[in-house]
């Protein structure tokens, strides 16, 4: 069974796609089978990241049934170990992904035999982002030091949420207890699912003991990317106490991972950046991060999908 | 799934023991200020203007609850009295020894017999075949630990009072020679061995050993 990691963020330009090839990277260089798989549907760039700019197959073929299995459309990047399914030639309108093809996606990927599997998401909220987020107890949250950034790690937080609690109603005790929680607490209230907790405590107690028992086995992970030198380094850790202490979330705070302009050339010159600028104190981040990140695992909610 | 933030005492508000100190009550409530006030970044888009303010509230009231002795310990009565608290939870922690530097030492540990001079030294005096061992020209790793058994002393504890690495000292008393380390190093590990043993004296058996050990290659 591989350890799946995906990686969200709310906020595009965060540096999801570049800690999910760095991660990957590291994973692999430690002799790891490592599988990358671009689901930022509509807006693919981690072939670009990892150094296949002519990727000749796509995830895109797994949906359009073009290839039959999603360990097909697997290619190999120039890096021992580091496997990756593209998204470079999706069509255009794979954002919209259906229910019935991501519910094959989630099942075709708790079938592939790696070692590790990284999911590198696209930004925003989209239901298919949330799904896939939640595949795994070990979702890792990215953000950069910045309000407009962490107020979209947020919302992605309670989207999900919000989303793991649908899990657990049919369409139409959902709709009963929506209209449940309007009654007591009035309209805006449904945006803080916090509060819909507390209804389904109340109204619901059985679900409420399985979705108190889920919330507890995830361990998702904050990473703050580009941190700048006048910026707090406690910001990370004060952020996971905001969301444990009023959202009752369990998010371990893993680590600041550096601002570093190297970044920028590194992928500018499509070359990797931890082999390109090994001795900055961005890639000593990414590695400590790897390192500690390694030995802490949640559920593998996936084998729900199997 | 926690307990609701409004439903949280005071000490929980600001993740503090009920036996802090005024000092780390204060130290709390700045941090949670840094976390909840309207420019915090911490908590930017988190909450509603109406919630921040609520929240501001409760923490202030908490702060200046705790901060006073007298109604601190009104407030800690209700708690105890509704069964949140334990009374023996609230009393201040008792002062002890504080460590100011934690050396890497390693603690005696039980069943390791502590080696008393006084008495090795009689022993020393007493044991004709350490005395005759002494008395050789020629010394060699399995002397010394000949020694060390007739004094009764292991070698475990040796390596905690010398610090001298536990591999070494077994390849010393083998006559592994080709593993032991080089020749300036040996001497002083030799030295402090037969010291730790009161061996006397320790300069010139040392250098008998030396010796022998030349000799050999």
């Amino acid at each position: 069974m591989a350890h799946i990691w995906p990686i969200g963020g709310g906020k595009g330009g965060s540096g999801k796609s570049f800690l999910a090839s760095s991660l990957g990277r590291l994973l692999a260089k430690a002799g790891k089978k490592t599988l990358l798989i671009d689901l930022d549907l509509g807006a693919a760039n981690l072939h670009t990241m990892v150094d296949v700019p002519y990727p000749d197959k796509c995830f895109s073929d797994f949906v359009s049934r073009k290839i039959n299995l999603l360990e097909d459309t697997v290619l190999a990047t120039p890096f021992p170990h580091l496997f990756l399914i593209s998204g470079a030639h999706d069509s255009l309108d794979i954002a919209n992904l259906s229910y019935e093809k991501k519910i094959k996606t989630l099942k075709s990927i708790a079938k592939l035999k790696y070692e590790h599997i990284i999911l590198d998401l696209g930004a925003g909220t989209a239901i298919n982002t949330l799904d896939f987020f939640l595949a795994s107890g070990n979702g890792i949250f990215v953000t950069t030091p910045e309000p407009t950034s962490i107020e979209n790690v947020y919302r992605l937080m309670r989207a999900i949420y919000l989303r793991r609690i649908r899990h657990y109603f049919t369409t139409d005790e959902f709709k009963a207890l929506e209209k449940k929680v309007k009654e007591l607490l009035g309209d805006d209230y449904f945006n803080k699912p916090e509060n819909i907790v507390a209804v389904v405590r109340k109204e619901f107690p059985e679900k409420f003991a399985l979705i108190r028992k889920d919330f507890n086995s995830f361990h998702f992970k904050l990473i703050l990317n580009q941190l700048r030198k006048q910026d707090s380094v406690e910001l990370g850790s004060q952020i996971c106490k905001i969301i444990k202490k009023h959202l009752g979330l369990h998010v371990d705070f893993a680590g600041n991972i550096a601002y570093d302009e190297h970044v920028h050339d590194a992928i500018c010159q499509r070359v990797s950046f931890l082999d390109r600028y090994p001795h900055t104190r961005a890639a000593n981040d990414l590695r400590e991060l790897n390192r500690k990140m390694s030995n802490s695992f949640g559920e593998q909610l996936i084998l729900n999908y199997l | 799934m926690e307990k609701d933030f409004t439903r949280l005492n005071y000490y929980e508000m600001l993740d503090i023991k009920p036996n802090a100190t005024a000092l780390e009550i204060r130290v709390a409530y700045n941090s949670a200020l840094q976390m909840y006030q309207p420019d915090s970044l911490v908590s930017y888009s988190f909450f509603s203007q109406k919630e921040r303010k609520e929240i501001l509230a409760r923490l202030e009231k908490a702060y200046f609850t705790l901060i006073n002795e007298k109604e601190r310990e009104i407030y800690n009565g209700e708690l105890v009295r509704a069964g949140v608290l334990k009374s023996t939870e609230i009393s201040p922690a008792a002062k002890g020894l504080v460590s100011i530097f934690e050396f890497n030492r390693q603690k005696d540990t039980p069943g390791m017999p502590k080696i008393h001079s006084s008495e090795l030294k009689e022993k020393f005096s007493q044991n004709q075949r350490i005395r005759e061992i002494i008395s050789r020209q020629e010394i060699k790793g399995a002397d010394l630990k000949e020694i060390r058994n007739e004094l009764g002393v292991t070698i475990e504890t040796i390596h905690q009072q010398t610090k001298i690495r536990l591999d070494y000292l077994h390849w010393v008393e083998d006559d592994k020679t080709e593993k032991l380390p080089a020749a300036v190093f040996l001497k002083g590990f030799i030295k402090s061995y037969l010291k730790c043993l009161c061996i006397e004296p320790a300069d010139e058996i040392s250098a008998r050993y030396m010796n022998s050990l030349e000799h050999k290659n």
